[in-house]
């Protein structure tokens, strides 16, 4: 069985800088993969070349069986692919529910959407999934007066909103309390058994709470992949996490 | 919660339903003064100016300088109409300036205006499609921020240049002044009377209506999400260019009809329309007044030309320091514009009276 999301020879430079190195992954469907590596080890820049916002030098991105290798961000995303920034993005001059509005992106067509003023068809869905992160008696709220946390979660729900299958997180849980960590550990667990996932993150605990697969990465390739205790028994990794190179 | 009532999207319908329900008392105040009624409607003309700039910059976040553009394409497409309904298509088909530059036939760009539908309809379509080819190209390239705002200026001084040069056909510095008033049908439009008065009072109306719909459509909200984080909306799958170049557009259409009827109060256009200070001066307006509300932004329009025409006769050149100086306040202390301070004192107010208002809420920008 092929992959919902498959990285083939993936390459990307930055003129001399080799930033990802022949870097393949497969990421199969109603799982949560993390990705997992030092600073610098190219986590981002692989969300950035899956959605778009960079274009890689070689090497292949199937979706679903389609070639999406260097189409543009939005219509890369309209073939159901939904991404968490690592800064959270979020409209901040625009209220939490007026966010998940425009996340709800069924319709893109600027002329019908002028003349769409109804939240009824999707009222009932922004309100199961303002539940679902723990937003609900924050609607009217100025987005940008949420803490941190809450606008991790706005974010996470403008992208269930936006109804993609496969969602990319970049540092879902940076800067977070312990008990807003837990918190995110519970929506995406719960968010695993109907949505693809991939996360990129550092905190090896927050790691071992969610991930089905581990991929690490150092220096821009695949350095080990498997579930999380071979990773951590991985002496590879270990190297790279504990020797040498500090994180 | 508490709603700031100025947010509440009822009570700034009543606003606007207050706002007319004034304007359309003015030729009962005004009586027989025809030259008032008419400076008056002007400033109706500037006020639809000011509402396409606070669509354009304050809605949708693109500053655009060169509002004189649409706004001088659809002035001469009016002038060019009523010039021609002053002529006789079979008789006296050339218009005189042209006779004084050695013009022996019409140019064929003149032709379709004989038709005061198909000229009027010109005057309107043409700078919009400016404003599609133009916008698209430039938000395809992800040309934003100031560099849209320097490419507008340069464009509109293109603009500028091209009128004066293109003589034959606009006759240059001097522009176009048609002896009569617009006709329609079997009326005129005399623009010393209550009808152009109304005209103008119809179209500020519309515009308005439109505009403000279009803010609440589930457009508008992605016209602001775009504003405030264009990468995030990109990755909701919207086509942020496109988004853009249709605000702008329409943005661009409001100062072409603003454009017309200027041209019919005035019975004349020149290059003037298309000079850089004007287009500036709308933005002064629409910051003075408050960017982020229409109806701040038409305000704005009427305090600073209404204090133009009375101050600026007496200060003569000073006026324009004092004008600069109130600019640089505003921008300083007031970055929401005077709409800013009112929605501040209301939500003071509100505050402090117990209740709670609706929660039908449209955030405005108080940056």
């Amino acid at each position: 069985m092929a992959g919902m999301l498959e990285l083939k020879n993936l390459n990307k430079n930055f003129d001399a800088v080799h930033v990802i190195n022949d870097f393949s992954l497969e990421v199969f469907e109603n799982s949560l993969c993390c990705l997992v590596g030092p600073n610098g080890a190219g986590k981002t820049t692989t969300l950035d070349l899956i959605t778009g916002r960079q274009a890689p030098s070689s090497g292949k991105i199937i979706l679903n069986g389609v070639d999406i290798t260097g189409k543009a961000e939005q219509a890369i995303c309209r073939l159901g692919i939904g991404r968490k920034f690592q800064i959270p993005a979020i409209f901040r001059e625009l209220s939490v529910e007026q966010n998940l509005a425009v996340a709800h992106s069924i319709e893109i067509n600027p002329i019908k959407n002028i003349f769409s003023f109804s939240s009824k068809n999707y009222k009932t869905k922004m309100d199961e999934i303002a539940d679902k992160v723990g937003l609900s008696h924050r609607l009217p709220e100025m987005a940008g007066n949420l803490s941190h946390g809450e606008i991790q979660w706005l974010e996470i729900g403008m992208l269930l909103m936006q109804d993609a299958p496969l969602l990319l997180l970049d540092e879902p849980v940076a800067g977070m309390t312990e008990g807003e960590v837990s918190k995110t550990v519970d929506i995406l667990n719960e968010l695993k058994k109907i949505k693809t996932l991939i996360v990129v993150e550092h905190d090896m605990g927050f790691v071992r709470r969610i991930a089905d697969v581990v991929t690490v990465m150092h220096m821009g390739s695949l350095l080990a992949k498997g579930s999380i205790e071979q990773i951590e028994k991985n002496q590879e990794v270990r190297n790279v996490y504990l020797g040498t190179e500090d994180e | 919660m508490r709603i700031n009532p100025y947010n509440n999207v009822k009570y700034q319908w009543a606003v606007y339903v207050v706002f007319f329900i004034f304007l359309a008392c003015i030729p009962t105040i005004v009586g027989d003064d025809v030259f008032l009624l008419n400076q008056l409607s002007t400033y109706g003309v500037y006020g639809i100016l000011a509402l396409s700039l606070s669509l354009c910059w304050g809605f949708g976040g693109i500053l655009n300088l060169g509002q004189g553009i649409a706004f001088g394409l659809g002035s001469y497409g009016m002038a060019m109409t009523m010039q021609l309904q002053s002529q006789d298509i079979l008789e006296d088909r050339i218009p005189p300036f042209m006779l004084n530059n050695a013009v022996e036939t019409l140019p064929a760009i003149w032709e379709p205006f004989w038709n005061a539908g198909a000229g009027i309809s010109l005057a309107l379509i043409v700078p919009t499609l400016f404003c599609l080819i133009f916008g698209g190209l430039m938000f395809w390239g992800r040309v934003s921020g100031p560099f849209f705002a320097i490419m507008t200026l340069a464009m509109l001084s293109a603009f500028y240049t091209i009128f004066i040069d293109l003589q034959y056909l606009t006759n240059g510095v001097n522009g176009i002044t048609p002896p009569m008033a617009l006709e329609v049908g079997p009326y005129l439009v005399d623009p010393y009377s209550s009808v152009s008065f109304w005209v103008v009072f119809v179209a500020l109306l519309l515009c308005t209506v439109v505009a403000k719909l279009i803010t609440q459509s589930k457009f508008g909200l992605i016209v602001q999400a775009q504003k405030n984080d264009p990468e995030r909306t990109r990755f909701l799958g919207y086509n942020v260019a496109l988004y853009e170049t249709i605000i702008y557009a329409f943005s661009g259409f409001i100062a072409a009809i603003a454009g017309c009827c200027f041209a019919m109060l005035t019975q004349y256009v020149s290059p003037g329309q298309f000079d850089v200070g004007f287009s500036i001066s709308m933005v002064i307006w629409v910051a003075i007044g408050g960017r982020a509300s229409l109806l701040w932004g038409m305000l704005g329009a009427f305090m600073v030309q209404g204090a133009q025409s009375y101050l600026g006769d007496q200060f003569l050149s000073t006026w324009l320091l004092i004008l600069g100086f109130f600019f640089i306040l505003v921008v300083r202390f007031l970055p929401g514009g005077l709409a800013g301070l009112v929605e501040v004192i209301l939500g003071y107010f509100s505050s402090n009276s117990s209740g709670t208002k609706g929660s039908n809420s449209e955030p405005k920008r108080v940056d």
